[in-house]
């Protein structure tokens, strides 16, 4: 079994042949599997050179986790956790730490507890009775995976194998005053619950959602539109604004190189119109007045749309193009900290006076030079030690930054980084071009929308003799195991890092994460998710359970983690020598030795590592490259350390399809699903475009339509309504609506290719739509060539070069 | 002439001059001034309202620099040389060609021998329209602050459509409000605490030009604005009515939290430095006020007078004097560093107080002192007090012209024998050094010119001077010989033009030492507000009772001087008529309020202070020895009463007035009528007569008095009564009154002091002894 299966169909066969070991079958509940043997997932070598790596390899689900027989106390298909949810890099754990040693794979949980922006999208099982069983040494929760003893009156700890008690309310309904089958309760059936808390669960009363805007009302954004745009996009998305308790609380800054305060009277008081407070001293920003700076929603709507309504006349004859953002951010913190809640920001400037004042320190001459890496890194500490003050105070951050000069996300992006905030890039952006204000219109719509947790904070327990280790996201790691999150946002995804720390004696070992929160609806909740995974003393085993989708997330973060404490040539060869090791330790330690001839070999769930760590080195946030601006380059190492998998992936491998010649049923919706039908995708290489053709290139972030230097003017008439080629509108643009089946088909499939859902993510992100001509704007083709990763490109390998170096390393 | 037909032509010339000096002849050298005791002075009233004398609107003849004196009717003119002489500096100077026409019959004005005083209407415009800033403290009870904003609301209408407003409020935090911004209420904020320099008011404002902040350039495509960034917040009234009436009207207390046991946070200090610093950028010498209206003491930030815990009280004469004051000095620095620049600046500042506690006027007070500006204490901004004094503020001339000259300056010539040797009075030193400055120093010296950024028509200033001469043989020079002083007072005339007033004055010299019209020249009304300034110039800077001490030694040694009596024979002491009331006024001086401090609070004292310093010579009299009517059914109207116990009869009405109070008293007798109601029955006519007579009088006299002097009506036994007690003489003490000899119907005060007659016995002893 240790040959590679016959080349047979190429990826269609290789996909059936894994079908039918059953990988990407659901996971199997435990009573299915007859007998509990060494039966987990096998190893299936393949050669990487003769039957290269398909992007469509890229869809499979995780190598499955076969647990041993009767693991879980109900027969529940949803027992263990779905790595929408949870995905381990291995699904099969070594039992020793040099075991994991050996295998020279990361250990870690790649964690992403929201797959929506709203409950209703995605809602997961909720523990209503408050009745919440917890181990009473490890304080985990009680889970499918514990055992009951005692006639069910107690309960074995699956983390640390002590006894307790069961609740006495357990099995009893206290609404219905009637006793329940416990074996309907949900935590039982369910690995992601949520559990709604009782009183313990408060350090004080839950806060009201809170959101205090930064305005930058500089002269940069009042005549790019960002201020007018801003505030009539939140005008407009007052009733989408989580708002069900009545308690949400809303504020608004203006900054220029002073800090101006609005007073909104409660409707129906006064003649309404807002109160100008504008503070000039920056050395220590303080609250012009005790009253009316944060107001309730509900209390003063009509009032808060009359100032909304004023904001962009009361700035239209600014000359001001100074920013003190860092001193309006203390000034925020002061007002809302009592509170807790989200800073908004909004700016098109490089904050330039006050607190955190930052340089103009980008040089051109620096990109791409070992110097580079310093424009990266955090230029005033100010961010850092502010960002982690704002933790404590239950404080987050979101970013949206707008400049069209250099604004130094590097630093900026600091604050969402320690705040469980997100950083939000648009380069040169001005809402006089329409694509650019409908996207961030839409974006920021969804963004006030999106029903963010308050006051969380994240920890994951597991069986005793694991550890976690290393977290990586956006968050402020508080102690050891705890990460805060002032807010919860629902479109980030997180990285633990398991060590093994004492061998592990049970078949399978289990890990629960738990996100205690306050629901922008004022409830104090806890989202607890269980991953159950079987432990194994074999290299083989392990590298056939290894999931290369969480394993690229892990190193993504690591990449990024490098490239902010070294550098990017550090973070690069990091990768590639990683790369090389996996094949050095499969060669040594389960191809006794050998690469398999004139190939080489890799487990077939592996095979994407060698072109995602390509992807990696050759992404815009770590290539070597002198053309790229660092704060271009920070958003993107910002999206490389917060994206969940499903959008990392295609951020670092983007996806290409063909659109000139789409099987018949693509573009159309599918006739059981109702789903559009998307064309399969292509790998990215330039030789698999032709001169004649029409594509996609879609990396979840940018789109690009790229119409080949001999497209047929027909292929243009029907899809963009032009006689030819060369009327096209290069760059952001949009597709124009038609009325022929080809241009809805080529819509629907650009407007399918970003559906968050589908994906099973949320997301706010809708990406801009870029036309490139082969034959035209030189600049727009090279970029939307750089997405082309198996290319050779500018400083960067092809992946037949980059397979060559992997295959003369492990040759050595 | 006798003594009263001088009374009358020292009469005549202050209302010509608007000046009165302490001795109508010049001793004619340094040795015989010293021997006079009492300094040649003179009180002087440069912006007197002149109706008889037209504006002369071309620009005055003046003599070569430095001299610069203004052609004046003392000038020896030649008409057919076309020259005059400069009495001053004797220099011969052309007169101007336009004057070629005139003859002996057709002189220009300014040489007719009635035209000692004399205006010009100068061609230099005033810069900027006058500006009135408002400063209102809003940490005050509902309604004090709704009187207050009332009062705002209605001077809008005084003052002239052109002037430029602006408004500062201020509590915990300082706020100055962008009148000029139209899209919602929008006032800049600044922290209560902190001391903010002149750069940083200014920086933050965005007063400074675009091009020289940092980060700020000039955004291409814009232009700047025409009036300047300051314009956003001063406009013209007739403009910004409408905006500021809103901000005034919805006006809130202080919103910040005070507990029980605090005082509120007040930052007077924030609030002034930044209306400084606000005026100071854009309308240097601009004539403007800065008008504080402040309901409590200052106990936050730069300038704090009290620290906000209840519990601690605000310092009083006796901490003072015991050097138990802990923000005391720290806060006088503050303020009058404030004062330095806001005078240096051309700008007034005035003081309304609207409080029952002090303010804070104490350390507050060289803001007013020395830029010309008022001061008026009240107890709250709901007191008629308050309300009418403000308004007075903007009172008008036959042309509805203000009342009122920004930015001026006074500057002294003098001719060779007589040297400038101060100034006390509402003004700083402009430190410039001619022939005429003196080498003593009394008051503000060293200089011949003084600025008074605000001066109104009752402005007096008490300016001293010296012989130069040490008595040599005099020049040779034909006729009797003068003595001459000019002043010259530059100002901006609310009109929005500049005005030159030339008061030029010249008094005979004396012959040889002993020359008795010296003596006879002696006006001893001016000579003791010029005393009394004196006195409280001292008393600001040294110890009480050393200032007493000196007021003594001062007036024995004028009486030593002056009187006819035997060696050591005090029985034998006269005074001539002209020196007999100056003992009394020195006895009263000693017993003010201007003196003797402990009775007052520090604020009363500075107020009281401030008030006397502005004062004409009758103003000031009335403040130093009060005026005392009597009303009865034994005489028709009022009558004139002594100072003294004596004059308390029950079957008498009172009228006193210090100035500062008007009193009405009612005997014992009197105040049982009034209360058995016998005023309102009939065949009582003359009662209700005699009741209302003291009113109708005291009405009389509150109507042209600025500030508003508290109005008291009391009954003998009364507690209020003690305002008359404390004024009068204590011929009657429990001291005396076992000794008989007093009507047994009189007032008997429970006091220490000694009574004029024991003052008059003691100094007439001493005044013969000759030891002094
Ligand atoms: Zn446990
Ligand atoms: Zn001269």
């Amino acid at each position: 079994a240790q040959e590679a299966p016959a080349a047979v169909g190429g990826v269609a066969g290789i996909t059936q042949q894994f079908g039918q070991m059953g990988i990407g079958a659901q996971p199997a509940a435990a009573q299915q599997v007859p007998q509990r043997t060494q039966a987990l997932n096998q190893l299936y070598p393949t050669d990487i050179m003769s039957q290269p790596f398909h992007v469509s390899e890229l869809e499979l689900p995780p190598p499955p986790i076969v647990l041993p027989p009767n693991t879980s106390v109900t027969a529940s298909p949803t027992a263990n956790c779905s790595a929408k949810y949870v995905r381990s890099t291995l699904n099969a754990v070594p039992t020793t730490h040099s075991l994991l040693k050996k295998t020279r794979l990361p250990f870690a949980l790649v964690i992403q507890p929201y797959t929506s922006l709203h409950d209703v999208e995605d809602p997961v099982p909720v523990v209503p009775d408050q009745v919440i069983s917890r181990c009473r040494r490890c304080r985990s929760y009680i889970n499918p995976f514990v055992s009951f003893l005692d006639h069910g009156h107690r309960w074995r700890c699956n983390m640390c194998n002590l006894t307790n008690d069961v609740p006495q309310a357990f099995d009893w309904d206290a609404a219905a005053q009637r006793s329940v089958d416990r074996w309907t309760r949900p935590e039982l059936n369910h690995a992601v619950v949520e559990f709604v808390a009782p009183q313990e669960y408060m350090v004080r009363p839950p806060q009201p959602l809170v959101y205090l805007f930064l305005f930058d009302v500089s002269y940069a954004s009042v005549t790019n539109g960002l201020l007018a745009t801003s505030a009539r996009c939140i005008l407009e998305s007052l009733d989408r604004i989580p708002n069900a308790d009545r308690r949400t609380r809303l504020g608004f800054m203006a900054v220029d190189s002073s800090l101006h305060y609005f007073k909104i009277p409660r409707d129906g008081q006064g003649s309404g119109d807002p109160t100008m407070l504008v503070v000039s001293d920056l050395d220590e920003p303080f609250l012009p007045t005790p009253d009316d700076l944060l107001v309730t929603l509900s209390e003063c709507r009509e009032n808060i749309e009359n100032f909304l309504g004023k904001l962009q006349e009361m700035f239209q004859n600014t000359h001001n193009a100074g920013s003190c953002m860092g001193s309006a951010l203390r000034a925020g913190h002061k007002l809302i900290a009592p509170v807790g809640g989200k800073i908004t920001v909004l700016t098109s400037t490089l904050p330039n006076v006050g607190y955190g004042k930052l340089e103009l320190r980008e040089d051109k001459k620096l990109l791409g030079t070992s110097k580079e890496s310093g424009l990266l890194q955090t230029g005033n500490s100010f961010y850092k030690s502010f960002a982690v003050e704002c933790s404590k105070n239950q404080v987050s951050i979101d970013m949206f930054l707008f400049s069209s000069q250099y604004q130094d996300v590097a630093s900026l992006s600091n604050l969402p980084r320690y705040t469980g905030g997100q950083t939000y890039f648009y380069p040169a952006w001005n809402a006089g071009r329409s694509e650019d204000a409908i996207k961030f219109a839409r974006e920021f719509s969804d963004y006030l929308s999106s029903e963010i947790g308050l006051e969380a904070v994240l920890r994951v327990r597991a069986t005793t003799g694991l550890r976690m280790n290393t977290f990586y996201g956006n968050f402020f790691n508080r102690s050891s195991d705890l990460c805060a999150f002032p807010a919860f946002p629902r479109d980030q995804s997180y990285v633990v890092e398991v060590a093994i720390d004492e061998t592990i004696g049970k078949p399978f070992v289990c890990l629960q994460t738990a996100v205690l929160h306050t629901t922008c609806n004022g409830e104090r909740r806890i989202r607890v998710m269980t991953l159950s995974l079987p432990t194994t003393n074999s290299v083989a085993d392990v590298y056939a359970s290894a999931d290369q989708v969480a394993i690229t997330t892990y190193f993504s973060h690591k990449a990024v983690e490098r490239t902010l404490g070294n550098s990017l040539e550090a973070a690069r060869d990091a990768l590639q020598a990683k790369v090389v090791e996996f094949f050095q330790t499969y060669k040594k330690e389960l191809a006794g030795g050998t690469i398999g001839g004139g190939g080489l070999q890799f487990p077939a769930n592996l095979r994407g590592l060698p072109i995602l760590f390509l992807g990696l080195i050759k992404h815009l946030g770590l290539r070597k490259s002198a053309q790229i601006p660092s704060d271009l380059r920070s958003a993107a190492l910002c999206l490389l350390s917060t994206l969940p998998p499903p959008l990392l992936i295609q951020y670092i491998y983007p996806r290409l399809y063909s659109l000139h010649d789409m099987p018949d049923n693509a573009g159309l919706p599918d006739v059981a699903t109702g789903e559009i039908v998307m064309p399969g995708p292509q790998n990215l290489n330039s030789a698999a475009l032709v001169s004649y053709g029409l594509y996609l290139i879609d990396d979840g972030q940018t789109q690009f339509i790229w119409i080949g230097r001999d497209a047929v003017p027909q292929l243009v008439q029907d899809v963009f309504g032009l006689p030819d080629r060369t009327q096209l509108k290069q760059g952001k643009s949009s597709l124009p609506i038609l009325e022929n089946d080809m241009n809805e088909r080529v819509r629907a499939v650009v407007e399918k290719s970003k559906d968050h859902r589908a994906k099973g993510v949320g997301s706010i992100v809708v990406p801009p739509l870029y036309i490139v001509r082969e034959d035209g704007d030189p600049s727009l083709k090279l970029w939307a060539q750089t997405l082309l990763i198996e290319d050779r490109a500018d400083q960067g390998v092809s992946l037949a070069q980059f397979i060559g170096i992997i295959r003369e390393k492990v040759m050595q | 002439m006798d003594y009263d037909a001088l009374k009358e032509q020292w009469s005549e010339v202050e209302d010509r001059d608007g000046v009165r000096l302490s001795w109508n002849t010049f001793p004619s050298s340094r040795m015989e001034a010293s021997r006079l005791v009492v300094p040649i002075g003179a009180l002087y009233t440069p912006l007197k309202e002149k109706t008889d004398t037209p504006l002369l609107q071309y620009e005055p003849v003046t003599c070569k620099a430095p001299c610069r004196a203004v052609l004046n009717p003392f000038c020896n003119v030649d008409i057919r040389a076309r020259l005059w002489i400069c009495p001053f500096c004797l220099q011969r100077n052309s007169l101007p060609p336009h004057y070629k026409d005139i003859t002996a019959d057709a002189i220009p004005p300014e040489l007719h021998p009635s035209s000692t005083t004399i205006e010009y209407g100068l061609s230099r415009p005033a810069p900027f329209p006058p500006i009135f800033l408002y400063v209102v403290d809003t940490c005050q009870e509902e309604d004090s602050l709704t009187a207050l904003k009332d009062s705002l609301v209605a001077s809008l209408s005084l003052l002239p459509p052109n002037a430029l407003v602006g408004l500062i409020t201020y509590g915990t935090m300082a706020q100055i409000h962008e009148l000029g911004y139209t899209e919602c209420a929008k006032s800049y904020v600044f922290r209560g605490s902190k001391d903010y320099s002149a750069k940083q008011v200014q920086e933050m404002l965005g007063l400074l030009a675009p091009g020289l902040r940092p980060n700020m350039q000039q955004q291409p495509g814009r232009p700047p604005q025409p009036s300047g960034p300051a314009a956003r917040f001063l406009l013209p009234v007739q403009q910004c009515e409408f905006q500021l009436t809103n901000v005034l009207e919805q006006l809130q207390k202080d919103p910040w939290p005070v507990a029980n046991d605090k005082r509120s946070l007040r930052c007077t200090g924030v609030a002034l430095s930044v209306a400084v610093g606000l005026l100071e950028t854009s309308f240097q010498n601009a004539g403007g006020r800065i008008m504080l209206f402040t309901g409590g003491p200052a106990t936050e930030g730069p300038g704090l007078v009290v620290g906000p815990e209840l519990r601690e009280p605000i310092r009083s004469h006796h901490d003072i004097d015991r050097d138990n004051i802990k923000y005391y000095k720290k806060a006088l620095k503050f303020y009058d560093n404030l004062a330095k620049r806001v005078s240096h600046n051309g700008h007034v500042v005035d003081i309304f107080a609207g409080c029952l506690d002090q303010v804070g006027l104490l350390e507050m007070k060289g803001l007013a002192n020395s830029t010309g500006g008022h001061m008026i204490l009240t107890d709250s901004f709901t007191s008629s007090m308050f309300k009418q004094s403000f308004m007075r503020v903007f009172d008008k001339d036959a042309d509805d012209n203000l009342l009122m000259g920004f930015n001026a300056s006074l500057e002294v010539l003098t001719t060779k024998e007589l040297k400038v040797t101060g100034l006390i009075g509402h003004a700083v030193s402009m430190n410039k050094k001619s022939a005429s400055v003196g080498e003593t120093e009394c008051g503000i010296g060293n200089t011949c010119s003084w600025k008074m950024c605000g001066i109104d028509p009752l402005a007096s200033y008490g300016i001293y001077f010296e012989m130069a001469s040490q008595g040599g043989p005099t020049q040779i020079q034909q006729g009797p010989q003068k003595g001459m002083v000019q002043f010259l007072t530059y100002y901006q005339h609310s009109s929005g033009q500049y005005h030159l007033r030339v008061t030029t004055v010249a008094r005979m010299l004396s012959g040889p030492a002993g020359d008795p019209a010296i003596a006879q020249s002696f006006d001893q009304e001016a000579a003791a507000v010029l005393m009394s300034r004196i006195a409280v110039f001292k008393a600001e800077v040294d110890d009480g009772p050393d200032v007493l001490r000196w007021v003594d030694r001062m007036l024995i040694r004028l009486c030593s001087r002056f009187a006819e009596y035997r060696k050591d024979d005090p029985s034998s002491f006269r005074l001539e008529k002209n020196f007999t009331l100056y003992p009394q006024f020195m006895f009263h001086l000693r017993r003010s309020q201007f003196l003797q401090v402990f009775n007052n609070s520090p604020d009363e004292t500075a107020f009281y202070r401030h008030v006397l310093n502005h004062e004409d010579v009758s103003n000031s009299l009335v403040m130093i020895q009060p005026t005392l009517d009597s009303y009865s059914f034994d005489h028709e109207g009022s009558q004139p009463v002594l100072l003294d116990s004596t004059s308390i009869q029950p079957a008498h009405i009172l009228l006193l007035d210090t100035f500062f109070h008007i009193l009405i008293f009612h005997g014992e007798t009197m105040a049982e009528w009034r209360k058995a109601g016998y005023q309102d029955q009939e065949g009582y006519e003359n009662f209700r007569t005699l009741l209302e007579q003291p009113k109708e009088d005291a009405k009389e006299l509150i109507q042209d008095r600025f500030p508003l002097p508290r109005f008291i009506v009391c009954d003998a036994g009364g507690s209020q009564a003690r305002f008359l007690l404390s004024k009068l003489n204590p011929s009657t003490t429990h001291t005396t009154g076992t000794y008989g000899g007093v009507s047994q119907s009189a007032q008997t005060i429970f006091t220490d002091d000694v009574s004029l007659q024991t003052f008059m016995d003691h100094l007439m002893k001493l005044a013969v002894s000759g030891t002094s």
